[in-house]
């Protein structure tokens, strides 16, 4: 597997797969706005707004059923809003003129079982006019390369997955969709995955917005979050806005701990205590806490922050739909614009 | 558009559909000449006798028995991007659907002509050598000619028809049963029951098209070929109204 995106010796063919930056279709920035949805009585997607960005790679998040995949197949014109838009630096996906050489999607894993991947692949090569030669290319691209003519009904769900994302590269484009990549792939592949896309979009500039239920599955690869929650823009941010808001929590152990809970507790801190003894301090640092203590005469055994806020701060974003189908429409973090 | 057409014929021919397709058909077809001509002179059955231009009309008309399976393989055509939910990536790499629509019309309005053609030599040739053995072989002249001409389009004309019900229907097993069932079941209770009503639909104007001998309730050859490619052509534009309105999910 190659994550270059060079896949042999140079042809005609060859220059259509990006080998250094110059070659890198244009930067193409995706925005969206208001887009809403019902089906039925339903709402699936209530004015929802963001904008990816190039040459970062943004993860779509949101628990099962938040929208996403409602929200991509809106952007992409398969499913028609009944508000709003999506557009590709300006363009609605319908109106672009080579649509596959703009953006490439990942929405759906199934294939014609009887059909190889190579076939599978040329069907869209025609219908796109692009040389027949492009399905090799991207083929060896996903390390399919020796499966193409296998039927793509014995594929697993993890090379199903790569062969969605071939069909995807196909056109070159600007602009990756994908809606849960990560499904059925391995460790390795998942692996391969992350580093292929932030390829994608940092050394080739592209814009990637990638769908995900887990924040744990994309935390190492994206840059920035669009976080939804029952169909509304819950936060929109760098991974970094979204750490600086994680609110940290220091574990402390103590042979006292009942006199040092007292004393943090006489300062306004708040403090939970646990059956084995250990203290959890919330909103201080361990140096004011190992400080009070110190002045207080208590000796301390442990003194740790907790570092798992991040998948906290998700959680609380994302639970509790009435919460915030109730609320109003989140602001954008600052300077996520 | 020709990269449409081609596309979507690299979609009929890269799976094996169409072999079982055209192998039924023409077994269809040949099956019905075979009956005709094995029964042909009997009184009881009442198939006129061979050398007569009644039987060789029948026979060379065989191929119109199995129309019913150009239109499966012409539901198949666009049903089978929603079975295999291919229909995203298809309409992904062109979205304005009226066109992939149109590009199937075409491509299998196109790839029905071999067929059609493959279905008649292998038929007429059974005719010929069966009549034959029983004493005349048909001409491919005046009357028999337009028969087989005709039967060959309709064959064409029933792709279409099933191109367009599967963009309708779009559920593949409920499309073909559907299709089944209305050509088998309901035209032949119209047919029995209510003639005048059977004149306008599909099947009457496939025998006014096909069939020389006209019962008086039959519209005129050209009125029923019209007829014919209009239920194509219209089944076509429903079908694309719809594929281009419904969310594709």
């Amino acid at each position: 597997m190659r994550l270059d995106g060079r896949t042999g010796p140079a042809d005609d063919e060859e220059r259509a797969i990006p080998t250094a930056p110059t070659r890198v279709p244009g930067p193409v920035r995706v925005e969206v706005s208001g887009l809403t949805k019902s089906f039925g009585a339903v709402r699936a997607v209530t004015e929802l707004g963001f904008t990816v960005e190039p040459g970062a790679v943004t993860g779509f998040l949101g628990p099962n059923g938040a929208g996403k995949t409602t929200t991509l197949r809106m952007m992409l014109g398969l499913v028609r809003p009944d508000q709003g838009a999506a557009t590709f630096d300006g363009v609605p996906y319908a109106a672009l003129p080579h649509p596959v050489r703009t953006v490439g999607a990942v929405l759906e894993t199934a294939f014609h079982p009887a059909r190889s991947a190579r076939n599978h692949l040329r069907v869209y090569c025609h219908a796109a006019g692009l040389p027949p030669a492009r399905a090799e290319q991207v083929l060896a691209q996903v390390g399919l390369g020796d499966a193409a003519g296998r039927r793509a009904g014995a594929y697993s769900l993890g090379m199903r997955q790569r062969l969605a994302l071939a069909t995807a590269l196909l056109g070159d484009p600007a602009v990756l969709v994908l809606d849960e990549p990560a499904n059925g792939l391995d460790p390795e592949g998942i692996q391969w995955l992350r580093g292929f896309l932030r390829h994608l979009a940092h050394e080739e500039g592209r814009t990637v917005l990638v769908s995900s239920h887990l924040l744990s599955e994309v935390e190492q690869t994206v840059d920035r979050v669009v976080i939804v929650g029952a169909g509304r823009l819950v936060r929109e941010g760098s991974m970094a806005q979204l750490r600086s808001g994680a609110e940290g929590s220091v574990l402390v152990r103590s042979p006292e701990p009942a006199r040092l809970a007292e004393v943090l507790r006489g300062a306004g801190i708040a403090v939970t205590a646990a059956e084995d003894g250990a203290l959890t301090v919330l909103g201080r640092s361990s140096a004011e806490i190992g400080s009070r203590a110190f002045a207080a005469g208590i000796e301390l055994h442990e003194l740790r922050p907790h570092a798992s806020g991040l998948e906290e701060i998700y959680f609380r974003l994302t639970s509790g739909r009435e919460q915030f189908a109730a609320a109003a429409p989140a602001a954008p973090v600052e300077g996520a614009r | 558009m020709t990269g449409l057409v081609r596309a979507e014929w690299a979609k009929l021919f890269t799976t094996r559909v169409w072999i079982g397709l055209l192998l039924g058909v023409t077994a269809l077809s040949v099956l019905s000449a075979v009956i005709t001509t094995a029964f042909a002179g009997d009184p009881t059955v009442g198939v006129p006798p061979v050398g007569t231009p009644l039987y060789e009309q029948l026979a060379l008309g065989s191929p119109s028995q199995a129309v019913v399976l150009m239109l499966v393989l012409g539901i198949i055509g666009t049903t089978q991007e929603y079975r295999h939910r291919t229909a995203t990536p298809t309409f992904l790499t062109t979205p304005r659907r009226g066109r992939v629509i149109a590009a199937k019309l075409l491509a299998y309005a196109l790839a029905a002509v071999p067929f059609a053609v493959a279905v008649t030599v292998v038929t007429d040739a059974v005719v010929a050598g069966y009549a034959g053995a029983r004493g005349a072989v048909p001409e491919l002249t005046g009357d028999n000619l337009r028969v087989v001409v005709t039967t060959a389009l309709a064959l064409v004309v029933y792709t279409v028809i099933g191109v367009g019900v599967g963009a309708l229907v779009r559920n593949q097993v409920g499309a073909i049963v559907g299709g089944l069932v209305y050509v088998f079941v309901v035209e032949g209770l119209v047919r029995t029951f209510l003639g005048a009503v059977y004149t306008w639909l599909p099947g009457g104007a496939l025998e006014a098209l096909t069939v020389t001998f006209q019962g008086p309730d039959l519209l005129e050859r050209w009125q029923g070929g019209l007829l014919l490619l209009g239920y194509g052509l219209g089944a076509a534009l429903l079908g694309t109204l719809f594929a281009v309105r419904r969310d594709v999910s």
